[in-house]
């Protein structure tokens, strides 16, 4: 604006000139000319002057506009977006790992990442596993290497993470009794010097890059049988490395990109992550032909298992005619790495606040996820509920699809349910097959809607009952008499061993020769047989064709039923009443089915396999079926061993399925 | 020398002014290509220039959609409104090709289309294939509505509005979201703190200062202006849904505040009647909607769904009010039809009229009448023993519609005073003892029934 400066020259006189101009007015031609620049200097100004005015003052207006017209779409939710930690720039880790009888705990740059001071827990050694780009936890385990095959556990996981990350060792109370050589040439394969030599009670400490350098390792020896080594404290410093070459160098695809962020963050998923030919985390099962349950949603309810999560949803994923848009995955509490889980797959996860305790929460969890799925999918006439320790089969859906539409039609029906509780691998052949029962199996199950939305949810158990909900569900006054289907070889695997009702031994006597199916594409056997009123003329033909098995041998020796295969046998048991089942709960003890209660049953008959024949159990007389008895048989009456037994564990167990 | 003086000083105004021209033009420009135009092309005479850019974003838009598979649908209400007028014509030949520009080069912001959330994938390629074409793009996304009234779950946000900006023009993309009642949400567009407030002129957008509910559309695939694009099938009723389809949230937090301090009734009781109170009310806004009259929640209904987004269990009927204006003598036969009985007519067309219908196990179904006067609203009440006759007032309202049982409802925009109005400042303390002669707060006394028209304005079936 330098152009500007003369102007004030100008001013004194423009004055002059205003008062001559009136002197000489009339009769100085130049005073008229004069006057006349003068004017044109003066309007120029003016003009000038106003318009930068103008300017400035549209300026203002736009830019108060933009103000203001944003000021309507404010969230109104401001600052409640708490600020991220700036991400720190530092190359350098202090890692600070405790190891005691009683405490353990591991801090890294002055933040506690793992603090385990519980009595009677958190034994043996815990792991840690950090992003050594960014010093990120990715993975915290405990393998209590005091008791037996714990410490195979470690080594596979210990195998499965990517080498470069950091890793952190310590010892609670003791973790040497069952850790084998194998192990421990691990751990010295890492770099550790000591391990080689751990012994009963002593503490130890060990941080080290998985292929690459020690960091520091810190050992106490216990000095006698009966006392634990001194407590140690390492500190020590981790050098980071850069972000690229922390990561591997796949393809840039979305898939990719989504493994990428998976990666980075958590660790012991095995070769999903590896940099070489990872495994691939979109399947593309084939599509089913007029797939019937494409549209329905399908509901995970998840906890925090996110390795069982995983294992869950790749079979889910590729199980044939899978709609991935319609899984939606409910994790209960907020937890990171289940989330993670679902995101590498690119699902949509939800996540639920915890609210009560124990049965009670995982019963508000399933109330939360179902009233949500239905709001999610207002369209949706029935939901597919399914479990984070489940395996799918392959034709889950295809099955679904065959047979969903009874659950629409027959009001007699209470739920479609991928389990068959009796279905272990001897007891279970046909995948064709299916059946009517009048318990819910669960365990991958449809739910329609208008029994949910109608019956269950209103009535729904409140959180200080502390109900199960498939307790709940199975009451006479929620089934009202209603039956579920289910096939003769589940669709659906039980692979859970750590839950709430859960434990090792419990899953292994009765989950884990369940019989599951692999065959793609079974067509399912007369479906419409399943009907209410086409079900009990189908038994009674069963029935008719069956032959009487010999009732004067034991039936729980393999003898009982002959060395034949196709065909039906039926055995009269004992059963006083409709909740009789005394000799029934007997002989599936010793055919080794589900025996904790009674399920599987329809109007007092079983249905089930030996030896590759049919093979029917009529509960004689409340069952129905007992006029097909012949008048020579006597039914079968087995007692229940001595009283205590009997009567202590099943109500206790009763309540220990599924979870 | 003053001559010499002068002269300086006239060219170096000359001079002066010609580079404040030029800085003039410059900024004009300038400021065109920030305002995308649309107010200054009508000025400026020569639109042809910035009236095809709008055409060639759309077109652009539209080839990027379709390639990625994703079914928008065109609801921009300036467009709309031109295409309704030649609607015929444009029905008749879906291929025809009119030689000039006349809908999307019509000045404007923004074109505004919407997409349905479950047609499409979430997929991450769409941006970087729009990103390739030159588009910027701004995602707004927020807390998902479905899920609010669900005891603490969250995690996911959802997107519910996409802005896709090239050159001087802008696509706005609405997603709507199926809810229960069978009906389309979309919702508000708030900006987050760190977002562009720049980027477009918000304000100028026709979607997302209010959340809005819809039907679901019928389309009609057509050719406007040699693009293919889908449009509601008719276009006029469209736009008049449009003008009044904001949509309020049931408030969920309030709710539950109010759940903590007031438990809520879970016997079977208490179960029973929600379930029959529920499939009243969807029974009555069949009927009613049926007959194209419209409602909205009225009293004890209104007031559980404000205060705790739920029927009251011990309010002992259903409340709806509609205007007087929308009466039709087909009500009391429609609703007969479908199974409730009329149970008494108070007052008549004219004066307080006011309808009940027997529900299902002892479950009433109240319509009140409501009659507009210059500064307030009322509807009456009548003492079937006494004839006497009684008024109840509010402040004027406006509709809106929200989500209540699985059904979507109107309630009154202006709910708080509403209810204020009728339950008084106390209305969020729950009262079981309710008397509708002296309880409310908005009563009036208004006189006594001429006997000889009781037979008339007091009838109980």
């Amino acid at each position: 604006m330098d152009e500007w400066k003369p102007n004030p020259a100008v001013k004194p006189h423009k004055k002059r000139s205003w008062y001559l101009a009136w002197k000489y007015k009339l009769m100085n031609q130049r005073a008229l000319r004069k006057l006349c620049q003068t004017g044109a200097v003066l309007f120029l100004l003016v003009t000038v002057i106003v318009n930068i005015k103008l300017i400035l003052d549209t300026r203002r207006a736009a830019y108060e506009e933009e103000e203001e017209s944003a000021q309507d779409y404010d969230d109104e939710m401001l600052n409640v977006e708490v600020p991220r930690h700036p991400v720190s720039n530092k190359k350098v880790l202090d890692v600070e790992v405790y190891s005691s009888r009683s405490k353990v705990y591991v801090a890294v740059d002055g933040t506690t990442v793992l603090e385990d001071e519980a009595r009677e827990q958190g034994r043996g050694i815990h792991v840690i596993v950090l992003n050594q780009a960014t010093g990120h936890v990715m993975a915290k385990r405990v393998f209590d290497t005091y008791s037996p095959h714990e410490d195979e556990a470690m080594v596979l996981f210990l195998n499965m993470v990517a080498r470069g990350r950091i890793l952190i060792f310590t010892i609670k109370d003791e973790g040497s009794f069952h850790l084998k050589d194998t192990a421990k040439n691990v751990l010295k394969s890492l770099g550790s010097q000591v391990a080689p030599f751990l012994s009963w009670r002593d503490m130890w400490t060990f941080v080290g890059k998985k292929g690459g350098e020690v960091y520091g390792e810190k050992h106490a020896k216990s000095p006698a049988l009966s006392t634990w080594g001194d407590p140690v404290l390492l500190k020590t410093e981790v050098h980071l490395t850069s972000v690229e070459d922390a990561e591997c160098h796949w393809p840039d695809t979305e898939l990719n990109r989504r493994r990428k962020r998976f990666c980075s963050k958590v660790e012991g998923y095995g070769s999903v992550c590896s940099c070489k030919d990872p495994t691939p985390i979109e399947f593309n099962p084939d599509p089913l032909k007029d797939n019937k349950v494409f549209d329905v949603p399908v509901a995970v309810i998840a906890g925090n298992r996110p390795n069982y999560l995983y294992r869950m949803l790749r079979s889910l994923l590729s199980a044939q005619g899978v709609n991935p848009q319609m899984i939606t995955v409910f994790i209960d509490g907020y937890y990171e790495e289940p989330m993670d889980v679902v995101e590498l797959f690119g699902l949509s996860g939800i996540q639920h606040t915890p609210i009560s305790i124990k049965n009670a929460r995982v019963s508000q969890h399933y109330k939360a996820s179902l009233t949500a799925t239905f709001n999610l999918f207002p369209d949706a006439k029935f939901a597919v509920v399914l479990e984070e320790d489940l395996d799918i089969s392959v034709d889950f859906f295809s099955f679904l699809s065959q047979s969903i539409h009874l659950l629409e039609e027959d009001e007699s029906l209470y739920c479609i349910s991928a389990w068959n509780d009796q279905g272990y691998e001897h007891t279970a052949e046909d995948p064709s097959l299916l059946y009517r029962v009048e318990t819910m199996p669960g365990l991958g199950w449809v739910l329609r809607k208008s029994l949910y939305k109608d019956e269950l949810e209103p009535k729904w158990p409140t959180p200080e009952k502390l109900w199960d909900w498939d307790m709940w569900m199975r009451m006479p006054e929620q089934r009202k008499g209603r039956e579920c289907i289910i096939p003769d070889i589940s669709r659906s695997y039980h692979f859970g061993i750590v839950g709430l009702n859960m434990n090792g031994y419990f899953h292994e006597a009765y989950f884990k020769k369940h019989k599951f199916n692999t065959v793609p594409n079974v067509q399912l056997k007369n479906v419409e047989s399943l009907r209410k009123d086409a079900y009990e003329t189908e038994i009674h033909r069963l029935l008719g064709e069956a032959e009487a098995l010999d009732h004067s041998k034991n039936p729980c020796e393999d003898s009982f039923v002959p060395d034949t295969e196709g065909r039906v046998y039926v055995m009269f048991i004992r059963m006083e009443q409709e909740a009789d089942f005394t000799t029934w709960t007997q002989l599936a003890k010793c055919l080794h089915i589900w025996d904790l209660d009674v399920r599987g049953n329809h109007k007092g008959l079983w249905r089930l396999f030996r030896k590759k024949n049919h093979f029917l159990v009529v509960g004689v007389p409340a069952s129905p079926y007992s006029f097909k008895k012949p008048s020579s048989v006597t039914p079968i009456y087995m007692e229940p061993p001595a009283k205590e037994e009997g009567a202590v564990a099943v109500p206790a167990v009763a309540a220990a399925e599924q979870t | 020398m003053q001559k010499i003086n002068k002269n300086v000083v006239l060219a170096l105004l000359s001079l002066t002014s010609l580079v404040f021209l030029l800085f003039q033009l410059y900024y004009y420009k300038f400021y065109l290509s920030q305002k995308n135009g649309a107010v200054f092309s009508k000025v400026r005479g020569s639109q042809s220039g910035q009236d095809s850019t709008r055409w060639h974003v759309v077109r652009k838009f539209l080839g990027l959609i379709s390639s990625h598979n994703i079914p928008v649908y065109l609801i921009d209400p300036l467009i709309l409104g031109l295409v309704d007028k030649d609607i015929e014509r444009i029905r008749s030949s879906p291929d025809g090709r009119s030689p000039e520009c006349k809908y999307f080069c019509a000045p404007r912001d923004f074109t505004t289309f919407a997409l349905l959330d479950k047609t499409w994938k979430h997929e991450v390629g769409l941006f970087r294939a729009a990103e390739k074409m030159g588009f910027q793009w701004l995602k707004i996304i927020n807390k998902d509505p479905r899920l609010d009234g669900m005891d603490d779950l969250s995690g996911v946000e959802i997107p519910l509005h996409y802005i896709f900006k090239l050159a001087s023009h802008a696509i706005h993309l609405v997603v709507f979201y199926e809810r229960s009642g069978n009906y389309l949400w979309h919702g508000p567009l708030r900006l987050k703190q760190h977002m562009d407030r720049k980027f477009v002129p918000f304000r100028k957008l026709h979607f997302g200062r209010y959340p809005g509910a819809y039907e679901k559309p019928e389309l009609l695939l057509v050719s406007i202006d040699g693009l293919k694009v889908q449009i509601p099938k008719n276009p006029s009723s469209f736009l008049e849904e449009m003008s009044h389809s904001r949509f309020l949230e049931c408030r969920y937090r309030e709710a539950r505040a109010f759940f903590q301090l007031y438990p809520d009734d879970a016997s079977l009781d208490a179960v029973e009647f929600r379930k029959k109170a529920k499939s009243l009310l969807h029974l009555a806004a069949l009927t009613l909607n049926n007959l194209g009259v419209k409602f909205w929640l009225s009293s004890g209904t209104c007031l559980g769904w404000y205060r705790q987004c739920n029927v009251i269990p011990h309010s002992k009927d259903v409340d709806l009010g509609v205007f007087i204006r929308d009466y039709k003598a087909d009500i009391i036969p429609a609703f007969q039809k479908a199974g409730l009985p009329l149970k008494h007519k108070f007052g008549k067309v004219e004066d307080s009229l006011e309808l009940s219908f027997q529900g299902e196990g002892d479950v009433k179904l109240d319509i009140f009448f409501f009659y507009e006067e210059n500064d307030h609203i009322w509807n009456g009440g009548t003492q079937a023993k006494s004839g006497k006759k009684f008024k109840y007032l509010f402040p004027k309202f406006t509709l809106c519609w929200t989500e209540f049982v699985e059904l979507r409802v109107h309630v009154p925009c202006e709910t708080l005073q509403y209810v204020e109005a009728n339950y008084g400042p106390d209305w969020k303390v729950p009262v079981k003892t309710w008397d509708w002669k002296s309880s409310p707060s908005n009563v009036q006394y208004n006189g006594v029934w001429p006997v000889d028209e009781w037979d008339d304005v007091i009838q109980i079936y």
